[in-house]
């Protein structure tokens, strides 16, 4: 029966096809990106004219880029998983697992930074993969064997980094890693014209990560069946996807990510140590559940990671320039996390109200 | 859902109980705990079994069975609680800094500290309901907010001027058994009480079990789920109690470590994450084994890395073995499939 | 006339986007059972939520004896007299069955459970309905019919005066379900009003004595006798149009070349022994047997899912060894229409794009695994068109859908993927009487196209309607086979004597009857 739709549902244009959740027939102002978007362009604003600071590109906007670049890599990390219904509670410790290859690879291998960078990507791949793989053979909860995998690689990256290096950290940096973390548009030049010095070449990853998830799951057989499987894994294998298969793709490419993320955030740090990542699975969730992830499966939003992300980062940026201690943050971050989703709440229940009273 | 460990009204069903035992999670733990024990006895030439390591040994066994417990409650409703640490390192701070720069008496600010506890356990349940945002999501929120209360509280210092009865009483063990053991044991042994025989606890096990059911009997889930949230954070407020007594001072690292041990005591403890199953016993084991981990560690003197990868494997192999135990008894898997249909990989 | 022991008046019930109540008027009377009809989406579910506190209504009057009531919980409504069992199973897995009995209100003594004082009034309540069962056994240990008896006798302890059952007999067999109505007419005799909901109008009528039949929101009959009434009449208000049952055209299947589907003498992991059978290009073999035969177990052996031990599969004539579903669908070209719509069946929250393509989306794919939305699209379309399915756009959720509509898209996927092999497990299972009628004539023309359907029902109407032959199906064995003559009686009898001509099930498991 077709009566449950609220409006006279228009044959909608396929354009929102990654996200066509619930939020997808109702109206438009409950559209979650739309309004994290004008959220994060506000804040930015407010920021600015109470602390003109904010614009400033080298010293704040470059940083704060940085961090949104690698924290959106994150929280496409964990969105991955998501959208087969999954978790990823290891997902910093496979971060700091792949940026110990890396640093591995320069340290003793003297390798070229993009070999180190592979090295880093196939070793956070194949943790992925193992976890998947258990995952899939056994039936186990995910939260249950990433918490688990979270501990073992916790325990291991420190006895490595222990039993491999003298301080706990790799140091030797390869050619280009220096330009890779301070070089911004403005070194890149098209004749006379530069870009700006506001945006980290380090962002390149996260865009390339952005666009090769959004082709995923918009355009590609791979991507539809990872959110089938997410939605219903009985369905979907009774439909002929290789849902075991597919739980591996996704906890795959999820360690693939997060070890892209650890090389990233060791890139802005300029060591690799086994600290890398320790902060990862808060943002992780923030990201992608403000964007419009949701924790069931079967529904992603690959620009909504990004947004979420900045919005978390721009409020963490700003109150910092307003001076409220690092530590403090953290309150008004969980803050800020449950009043976004209750507000997301509030908006869906008036609109249902409205839509009940129209009937 | 086949829980094996839900032990069952012993006058009535003393046989069957038996049986049941004798394969249970419990059963296997307690063996793997004896054996470790034994293991480490011999390995420290006896050392272990001796009156100060024993009591060495069971003070840190206290605060892991207390947060261990704390997240089982949240589990039986099907509910997750992430700001288990936070909560405790968050209430543990206010405790210390109460006595030590407030000077208030001792007993005021242990029962304060329960009291804080248990209010922010309750509101976090109270908030899920209202707003029906996943229980992951809200603790995660919760974990971090207190996370930076509990930096606010104690910032960077090392809070260790507080009463020192609370000190004495934390170190105090009658009969070579610390005060903050029996404590735990205690709370382990009322909530078992609890949770078996208390109409309450019935509810809390009815709600997670079949939620529907639950509700077309007139208990309220929402109602549950604020219960489990408070009743978490009361244990939480315990653990903080213990850990302020038998710690040398308080500082914004006190929890920082809780949280993974305690999703693993209950979950080697035999506990299902949907909800509806209980394991006092087998959750105070598994904390058992992990103390015992720990404490081989420091036998032969490894690095404290071997702890975390130590503990990862044994709940990937717990969880694991537990499957493939499962599946072997059900029904074959196809032998011809390299993955068999991973249904109920969630 | 006995006492009124419900009413309800004009009751009105909005959801988003449909009035999903409009009007409904409802007597239910002390010792009566009282039949509660009308097809899927006309409220019946609705109704009985309103009933027992769930939703409360939006307008119109509850009276309880008489008095207005409003109930603001299902707890209040259980404690009015108002017990339901739903199609969900309403038990505690974890629980023993007199805790699940005493659940609404366990005897206890300052705050501690009492089991001891639970096993009476368990027991009282399980022999009330002539049920033998150990109280102090887990639930999760018990069959499909034993829980439903359970729910009934957890009914009986908080002493409900009207008791609910919602499609109660879905998954039990003839036996179980004759030994249900003994426990209705019981309950009836005691002065209980049973209101019976089902789509199975030889049941209704074989018990109930009163009806209430709902269309599109609104009670097109009240409470009437029923006995006033012929199967005709009840369909024909329940359709809101003349119920034809005009003949289907004829169709012939391709006897020459080797069947698309036979099996021989194959066993299983999950205990079938010895089954042959065989489906021919553009036949419909009917698998018939009761719940528990192990019919969708087969299919599901059939697709891999389960280790076949001895005999061969062989798939127009070829032997094969089917390891996975995937395998089976695009290799083999089976498909397997579930029984379990909502859980194995459709994706509830994918729009029907998605739904129907799945299938072919590794047809479709380009290189890099592109999928053209354009072509998925068309598919989709195609497919919603030639099968008739309602819907506002592709882009809608599945479980938007009404369950007609559903089961269609998920029959529509394995047509999108050219599939030579249908296996349709129980197609109209709490699907209404139109679309059913509408399912079995797509079925029959699929069939005369050429597509070869294994038809696995337990309504034996639908058998003799649609199958070629009906092999029939007992404790995971064959127990015979017998040519459909599209004559309800003569084919019932065949049936009938093919389930019971054998000595007691499981007594001799060897032994097999030839057909």
């Amino acid at each position: 029966m077709s009566t449950t739709t609220a409006p006279p549902a228009p044959p909608a244009p396929d354009a929102t096809a990654e996200t066509a959740g619930p939020s997808g027939r109702l109206p438009f102002w409950v559209n979650q990106q739309l309004g994290l978007f004008v959220l994060v362009i506000a804040l930015a604003a407010l920021f600015g004219l109470l602390r003109p600071a904010f614009f400033n590109a080298q010293f704040v906007l470059f940083p704060l880029l940085s961090d949104i670049s690698t924290l959106t890599v994150v929280a496409l990390a964990q969105m991955v998983v998501l959208s087969v219904g999954h978790m990823n509670l290891a997902v910093g410790r496979m971060a700091s697992f792949g940026a110990m290859f890396a640093g591995l690879g320069y340290d003793r291998l003297h390798l070229p930074l993009i070999l180190g960078l592979l090295l880093c990507l196939v070793a956070g791949t194949a943790i992925g993969a193992l976890a998947g793989w258990v995952i899939a053979r056994t039936g186990v909860s995910s939260f249950v064997v990433t918490l688990a995998m979270d501990f073992a690689l916790l325990g291991l990256v420190s006895l490595l980094y222990t039993a491999l290096t003298d301080n706990a950290a790799f140091t030797t940096t390869p050619s280009g890693m220096a330009e890779l973390r301070s070089y911004s548009l403005a070194d890149i030049c098209a004749g006379p014209i530069c870009g700006s010095n506001a945006i980290p070449q380090l962002g390149q990853f996260a865009v390339l990560a952005l666009v090769g998830l959004g082709f995923l799951y918009r355009y590609t057989r791979t991507g539809r069946e990872l959110l089938l499987t997410g939605a219903n894994p009985a369905a979907a294998e009774l439909s002929g996807i290789p849902t075991g298969r597919r739980i591996i793709t996704a906890h795959a490419l999820s360690g693939l990510l997060a070890a892209l993320a650890g090389f990233m955030a060791a890139v802005s740090t300029g060591s690799f140590r086994a600290s890398i990542g320790g902060e990862f699975m808060l943002p992780s969730f923030l990201g992608a559940v403000l964007g419009g992830t949701l924790l069931t499966g079967g529904v992603v939003s690959v620009l909504g990671a990004l947004l979420g992300t900045s919005l978390v980062d721009v409020i963490r940026k700003g109150l910092d320039l307003l001076g409220v201690g690092l530590e403090s943050l953290n309150i008004y971050l969980g803050g800020v996390l449950l009043l976004a989703l209750s507000a997301d709440r509030i908006r869906n229940v008036v609109s249902y109200r409205k839509v009940v009273r129209s009937t | 859902m086949n829980i094996p460990n839900i032990p069952r009204d012993l006058l009535t069903s003393v046989a069957p109980a038996i049986r049941r035992h004798s394969r249970s999670t419990e059963t296997t733990l307690l063996a793997v705990v004896l054996v470790g024990c034994a293991g480490l006895a011999i390995a420290s030439s006896g050392d272990f079994l001796s009156g100060n390591s024993v009591r060495t040994f069971l003070q840190y066994l206290a605060t892991p069975v207390l947060i261990g417990l704390a997240q089982m409650v949240a589990l039986c409703v099907g509910q997750l609680n992430l700001a288990v640490g936070a909560l405790g390192g968050f209430t543990a701070a206010v405790m210390a800094v109460l006595m030590a720069d407030a000077h208030l008496p001792m007993v005021v600010v242990v029962v304060a500290g329960l009291l804080i506890a248990t209010l922010i356990g309750m509101l976090t349940g109270v908030f899920i309901v209202a707003t029906r945002i996943n229980g992951f999501i809200v603790t995660l929120a919760t974990m971090t907010m207190l996370l930076g209360a509990q930096y606010r509280v104690v910032g960077t210092r090392t809070v260790d001027g507080y009463s020192s009865f609370l000190k004495d009483l934390g170190s105090a063990a009658p009969l070579n058994i610390p005060l903050v053991f029996l404590t735990a044991v205690a709370t382990a042994a009322l909530l078992a009480l609890f949770m078996h025989r208390g109409i309450a606890g019935r509810r809390l096990l009815a709600a997670g079990g079949n939620p529907l059911a639950a509700r077309l009997s007139g208990i309220s889930t929402d109602r549950q789920i604020v219960l489990a949230h408070t009743l978490s954070g009361l244990l939480i407020g315990i653990a903080a109690v213990t850990a302020t007594a038998s710690l040398p001072g308080v500082n914004s690292s006190v929890g920082g470590d809780w949280l993974l041990p305690s999703f693993a005591a209950p979950i080697i403890g035999g506990v299902a994450l949907t909800g509806g199953s209980v394991a006092v016993i087998g959750t105070v084991l598994a904390a058992f084994l992990m103390r015992l981990i720990d404490t081989a560690r420091a036998q032969f003197s490894l690095d404290p890395s071997w702890v975390n990868f130590l503990i990862g494997v044994v709940v990937l192999g717990t969880v694991v073995g537990g499957r493939v135990r499962q599946s072997r008894v059900a029904a074959p898997l196809p032998a011809a499939a390299p993955l068999p249909a991973a249904g109920g990989a969630r | 006339m006995s006492e009124v022991l419900l009413e309800g008046r004009e009751i009105v019930k909005v959801f988003p986007g449909v009035r999903a109540l409009d009007g409904v008027g409802l007597r239910l009377e002390a010792g009566a059972v009282h039949a509660l009809l009308g097809e899927n989406g006309a409220g019946k579910s609705t109704l009985i939520k309103v009933l027992t506190g769930v939703h409360p209504p939006d307008g119109g009057q509850l009276l309880w004896r008489g008095e207005a009531v409003r109930f603001r919980s299902p707890l209040e409504a259980a404690r009015t007299g108002i017990g339901v069992v739903h199609q969900e199973r309403n038990l505690v897995p974890g629980f023993s069955v007199a805790e699940n009995i005493c659940l609404q209100a366990p005897p206890s003594r300052r705050g501690m459970i009492d089991r001891a004082a639970m096993s009476a009034p368990a027991l009282r309540c399980l022999a009330e309905i002539g049920v033998d069962l150990d109280p102090q056994t887990p639930v999760g240990q018990l069959s499909v019919a034993q829980k439903q008896l359970v729910e009934i006798a957890k009914a009986l302890f908080t002493e409900s005066r009207v008791l609910l059952l919602d499609e109660p007999t879905a998954s039990l067999s003839p036996q179980e379900t004759e030994r249900l109505f003994e426990v209705i007419r019981r309950l009836a005799a005691r002065g209980t009003c049973v209101v019976f909901v089902s789509h199975k109008l030889e049941e209704v009528f074989a018990v109930c004595d009163t009806v209430t039949v709902l269309r599109d929101g609104q009670s097109v009959l009240d409470s009437a006798p029923l006995a006033q009434y012929t199967h005709d009449d009840v369909v024909n208000l329940m359709v809101g149009r003349a119920h034809t049952t005009a003949g289907l055209a004829p169709r012939t299947c391709d006897t020459a070349s080797p069947p698309a589907l036979a099996l021989s003498g194959v066993s299983t992991a999950a205990g079938h022994r010895d089954i042959s059978l065989d489906v021919r290009v553009g036949e419909i073999v009917g698998l018939y047997g009761l719940v528990g035969a192990g019919r969708s177990e087969l299919a599901k052996a059939i697709l891999g899912l389960d280790r076949i031990e001895a005999g061969e599969i062989r798939v127009h004539g070829t032997p094969v060894r089917i390891n996975s579903p995937r395998q089976a669908l695009h290799k083999h070209g089976i498909g397997y229409v579930t029984e379990n719509r909502k859980e194995e069946g459709v994706f509830l929250e994918q729009p029907i794009v998605r739904n129907i393509t799945v299938t072919v989306w590794r047809k479709l794919a380009r290189a890099l695994g592109y999928v053209p939305a354009k072509e998925e699209r068309a598919t989709a379309a195609d497919l919603v068109a030639r099968l008739g399915i309602r819907i506002s756009g592709l882009q809608q959720l599945a479980g938007e859908l009404s369950g007609g509509n559903q089961q269609k898209v998920s029959l529509a996927k394995w047509l999108a993927a050219d599939t030579r092999l249908l296996i349709v497990d129980e197609p109209t299972v709490g699907v209404d009487i139109r679309t059913k009628r509408a399912f079995h004539e797509l079925l029959w023309e699929l069939a005369g196209k050429g597509l070869a359907i294994l038809l696995i029902s337990s309504d034996l109407g639908e058998m003799v309607t649609l199958a070629d032959r009906v092999v029939v199906m007992g404790n995971y064995r064959r127990l015979g086979e017998t040519d459909n003559d599209h004559d309800y009686e003569e084919m019932s009898g065949r049936i009938i004597r093919l389930i019971h001509g054998r000595p007691e099930e499981a007594v001799a498991p060897a032994e097999r009857n030839p057909a």
